[in-house]
């Protein structure tokens, strides 16, 4: 949106749009700039230590040759992206859902905000220990509960389709708060003159929502399943506790693999090439379904 | 707001139904943290409620609960101030003083790229700058850490609500004379003050949550409650009851600061800045 | 060199203690002395509290302080491997666990514990657990007769066989030496759903059912390489020993077992065990502590343990998970002196009776045979005893996490029934191969089992 900023400058403005930039840029070279470069070069060398000294040896592109090859590579991506598909998904509708309706109740709107926060306050290895008691075949609260109303007890980490759905349920649990919030913060930062003259206009709640809520919330959205994805593309603590990546490779996320070929078997150099080649993959993704957002927003 | 009675019981009933399904495991997280190790592994329903777990978590010998909790308490306050403190101005910067159209969309790109990286990459080159500073085991340090985990979610949550101010308002105070300082303190700050609450919200959170850069830059002196927390997930023995009890304590400055945030928020605020 | 920290407090009022500190000073070296506050990374878990009380009486009786940070198990490792990586460590005294010490040996991170004192030598009352606190640069193994000494046991964990003796008495049984006798025990105390036969630890994790076969396949005179200490990386896991070894654990697992115990983590077997709700497992001696604990246990008094069981014409063969105390070569010498100064002190036979008696087991054989061994609550020592003859190491390559992680996934789709025992120990062989040959190991491979 031109208009404003390049016609209307005031005098102050060409310093100050420095000034003012300038601290996250700082930020960003001091802090952010040598992992990036770090876990780049690390990607394309074979990192070994020898009498207590690091031997880096320059590999090419073997480690990305390797990647294609790797059974368990290929498992966790396919895993992680269904998972994050269905995760995420379920989390929008049911934020924006939740989101919706506190923002037009009028009594309890307090209550359920703060209800609705809570399990994002929890640290993810608390919610990965007390899900696994909960999911525990001979003692889970959840198979007491089904005993309860007389229905038999389920494995549920232990079967391959069902311990998936397992996690994804701890993982909607956990991260529609995030969602909640963000769209909450989204309804009410609205400008209320449009609905006004949408009810003037005699719009339905239905007509409301689809041609006045939902396009001046696609930015807000937009970002939040943005930033909602990515993370779940890092999702670790859950996963790790529940079922660590099984059984067999039912549960494998791309987290995991990149934490054992870092971290546990020492490969930084492959390690590196996984993050790399997972990292190019989503800003793929992101950038394409960003650019087409935009493109049907500037159509319409 | 809606005017039929109807849909609103409807509202309330399905906001009530889902008030149940998340607080559940919360009240049962925070009953753990009453329950021997024994009742936890059986399931019991019935049980005494000790305090053992709470005792262990404050004042065992192993345990450093308070001192790390004043640690997260200080490490995702200052992160979160400067992520907003940075990432307000620089938003408004990017969309509303002119840059050309690369700008912008260079800096949301690399949040996005560093924002996708796995924690544990980033730990090997951070220790080792900081050690050659001096700022490990410090709170520059691992806050300096978290401003740089949380600007990325910052700069594009502000992006958002920074782009709603309507245009007329900025001309009208620009002709007024207003001058950029003025401009964000006294109209962008007061109309994304939602976004800026939920902003906090969630870069409070995850600041306080954070583990693996948490881990491995501090030591005992600085170690945050999720390292503390994690301490008792040990090998033979994963302590449920003493994580749920740190989990209830941990939860506490979070609440407070939306019940705070919230006090600050005005509803509907919009239409009134609008003159 | 002096005595070194035998009588603290004489030193500090005597004559003799200003000689001394004028001979350290003039000599350089602190042995009789105060040395330098040393730190530690430790991890919280059950042996943490004997470790730590035996920390208190050593900063008391020597005045040297030890500053311990106590860390969740696998951020000890990242924090330690941090620490021997940058140019200064902030670790003085290394506790490497077993499943990550071949790391550290391997990338020359450690200093030889006589190029801090020649006169050094482990007490021959030390338990040798596989040769790991010894290693030879040249051949690049651990072993103690051609290599020198690097480092103390600090914690001598090893798995053993629990069991319900109650209802062993009840049924009278005896306790079993061979996995065939464990199978017919197991059957006959196996009562679903209130008692299992045996829980096996099947899951698939960073280590969890390759730690707990391991017994097995070593045990039956197998192994996954043909001769690890010579340096001869041979893969020999899918032999007709590995064969048999799976079958009596898969058989463990179907007919004596719960009906999924490819879900059994260490932490699952163990609420398996507290609960009552298992009547066998092969947890390690760590977990004991939790059995008589009221707070944590339903069968408090009940449990009993007994050096784990053998194949037909093998020895018993616990899985080590012990640590190592080493120092590393990146801190100033007077720390090295200091760490190697609380490693003197804690292998002798006073710091190891309070280690006892704190509840962990000792890494001395004598205090084994101590009085305090005859009471009831530490009828576990009996175990441990029986079983110091034989711990063996899973591993002692840098790989060994890449090979754990394919027996992991291997051994656990046998449990599950994806694979048959043949093709998960032909795939696993092939796979560790693979594995062995691309970082440039003498090895090769079995033909195919049929």
């Amino acid at each position: 949106m031109p208009g404003l900023a390049r016609g209307g400058l005031a005098g102050d403005t060409a310093r100050w749009r420095h000034y003012t930039l300038a601290p996250a840029v700082a930020v960003y070279l001091a802090l952010t700039a040598l992992p990036i470069a770090n876990l780049l070069v690390m990607s394309v060398h074979d990192i070994r230590w020898e009498q207590g000294v690091a031997q880096w040896a320059f590999a090419g592109a073997k480690h990305f040759a390797e990647l294609p090859r790797d059974q368990l590579f290929r498992d966790g991506l396919a895993n992680t992206a269904l998972f994050a598909v269905c995760a995420v998904s379920a989390e929008l509708v049911l934020g924006f859902l939740l989101a919706l309706f506190t923002s037009r109740v009028v009594r309890g709107r307090l209550f359920y905000r703060t209800a609705f926060l809570l399990p994002i306050l929890i640290p993810g290895i608390v919610i990965g220990a007390i899900w696994k008691l909960a999911y525990n075949p001979d003692f889970g609260v959840i198979n007491q509960l089904l005993g309860l109303a007389g229905l038999p007890g389920k494995d549920w980490l232990g079967e391959k389709t069902l311990a998936f759905a397992s996690i994804v349920v701890v993982d909607i649990w956990h991260w529609t708060p995030f969602v909640f919030l963000l769209l909450l913060a989204g309804l009410e930062s609205l400008p209320q003159d449009v609905y006004e003259a949408a009810k003037i206009d005699g719009a339905s709640a239905w007509q409301e929502l689809r041609y006045v809520t939902a396009p001046m919330m696609i930015p807000t959205i937009a970002v939040t399943a943005v930033f909602r994805l990515i993370v779940s593309f890092k999702v670790f603590d859950e996963v790790y506790l529940l079922t660590g990546g099984g059984p067999g490779t039912a549960t494998e996320v791309v987290s995991f693999t990149i934490y054992r070929r870092f971290f546990t078997e020492d490969r930084i150099g492959y390690g590196s090439a996984i993050s790399v080649v997972v990292l190019f993959l989503l800003t793929l993704v992101i950038v394409l379904a960003l650019a087409a957002l935009r493109r049907r927003r500037d159509a319409a | 707001m809606v005017g039929s009675r109807t849909a609103s019981l409807g509202m309330h009933a399905v906001l009530v139904l889902a008030a149940l399904v998340v607080i559940f495991p919360i009240v049962w997280i925070a009953l753990a943290a009453l329950k021997t190790q024994i009742a936890l592994l059986r399931g019991d329903v019935f049980f005494t409620p000790v305090w053992t777990n709470f005792n262990e978590l404050l004042f065992s010998r192993s345990s450093d609960y308070l001192a790390d909790f004043l640690n997260s308490l200080i490490v995702a306050s200052v992160s979160t101030a400067l992520v907003l403190a940075i990432a307000t101005p620089a938003a408004y910067s990017l969309h509303r003083l002119g840059w050309p159209r690369w700008v912008p969309a260079a800096v949301l790109l690399w949040s996005l790229v560093f924002h996708m990286l796995p924690p544990i990459t980033m730990v090997g080159p951070w220790y080792v700058m900081f050690r050659s500073l001096g700022l490990d085991n410090t709170y520059t340090g691992l806050a300096a850490a978290h401003l740089a985990l949380n600007l990325p979610i910052g700069i594009w949550l502000m992006s958002v609500f920074v782009r709603e101010i309507p245009l007329e308002l900025e001309e009208a105070a620009r002709v007024d004379g207003c001058t950029t300082p003025q401009m964000l303190w006294r109209i962008v700050v007061p109309l994304v003050a939602p976004g800026l609450a939920a902003t906090a919200v969630i870069c409070f959170v995850f600041s306080w949550n954070e583990f693996a850069v948490a881990l491995n830059v501090t030591a005992r002196q600085t170690a945050t409650v999720p390292v503390a927390i994690a301490r008792f997930a040990q090998e033979y023995e994963i302590k449920h009851g003493v994580m749920a009890a740190g989990a209830v304590l941990s939860a506490i400055p979070a609440v407070l600061l939306l019940l705070a945030a919230q006090r600050h928020i005005v509803k509907g605020l919009t239409a009134g800045a609008i003159r | 060199m002096a005595p070194g920290t035998i009588r603290p407090r004489a030193r500090r009022w005597t004559g003799v203690g200003v000689a001394a500190v004028a001979l350290a000073l003039a000599s350089g070296a602190a042995a009789a002395q105060k040395v330098a506050p040393i730190n530690v990374v430790i991890n919280q878990s059950p042996w943490f509290g004997g470790f730590s009380k035996v920390v208190e009486a050593y900063e008391k009786e020597t005045g040297n302080k030890v500053n311990l940070d106590v860390n969740p198990f696998a951020g000890s490792a990242e924090k330690q491997r941090s620490s021997v990586r940058a140019r200064e460590g902030q670790v003085d005294l290394l506790v490497m666990n077993s499943t990550w010490l071949a790391e550290f040996y391997h990338g020359g991170f450690l200093v030889p514990l006589n190029d801090i004192d020649p006169g050094f030598k482990l007490d021959p009352q030390v338990i040798n657990y596989d040769d790991t606190a010894y290693w030879d640069p040249k051949t690049k193994t651990n072993n103690s007769r051609t290599g020198v000494v690097y480092g103390v046991p600090i914690n001598g964990n090893i798995a053993v066989l629990y069991y319900r003796a109650d209802l062993y008495e009840q049924a009278g049984l005896k306790a079993p030496t061979t996995w065939e006798e464990l199978l017919a025990n197991a059957r006959k105390l196996h009562n679903p759903p209130n008692v299992y036969g045996i829980v096996v630890r099947g899951a698939r994790s960073a280590s969890d059912i390759s730690y707990d076969w391991m017994p097995y396949l070593h045990s039956h005179n197998g192994a996954i390489f043909k001769d690890e200490k010579n340096g001869d990386f041979t893969v020999t896991l899918n032999s007709p020993e590995g064969k048999k070894a799976l079958d009596v654990y898969l058989e463990l697992a179907k007919t004596a077992g719960p009906p999924n115990p490819g879900s059994y983590g260490q932490a699952q077997v163990i609420q398996a065990l507290v609960t009552g709700k298992a009547a066998h497992a092969t947890p390690v001696i760590a977990a004991w502590s939790q059995m008589d604990d009221a707070t944590k246990s339903a069968v408090v008094g009940k449990m009993n343990v007994v050096v784990l069981p053998h194949g037909p014409g093998g020895q018993p063969a616990p899985t080590l998970g012990h640590f190592i105390g080493a120092i590393p070569k990146n801190i100033p010498r007077e720390r090295q002196v200091a760490a190697l100064a609380f490693l003197k002190w804690f292998q002798t036979y006073d710091a190891q009776l309070k280690y006892a008696q704190a509840g962990q087991p000792p890494i001395r054989k004598d205090v084994y045979a101590a009085d305090f061994g005859k009471k009831p609550e530490f009828r576990w020592m009996k175990a441990m005893v029986d079983s110091a003859p034989y711990p063996r190491m899973m591993y002692t390559v840098p790989e060994g996490a890449q090979i754990v992680a394919v027996l992991e996934l291997r051994l656990n789709q046998a449990v599950i029934g994806e694979r048959t025992s043949t093709d998960a120990l032909n795939t696993a062989a092939a796979e560790i191969y693979e594995i062995m040959r691309k970082a440039g190991y003498k090895t090769g491979r079995l033909p195919d089992l049929k």
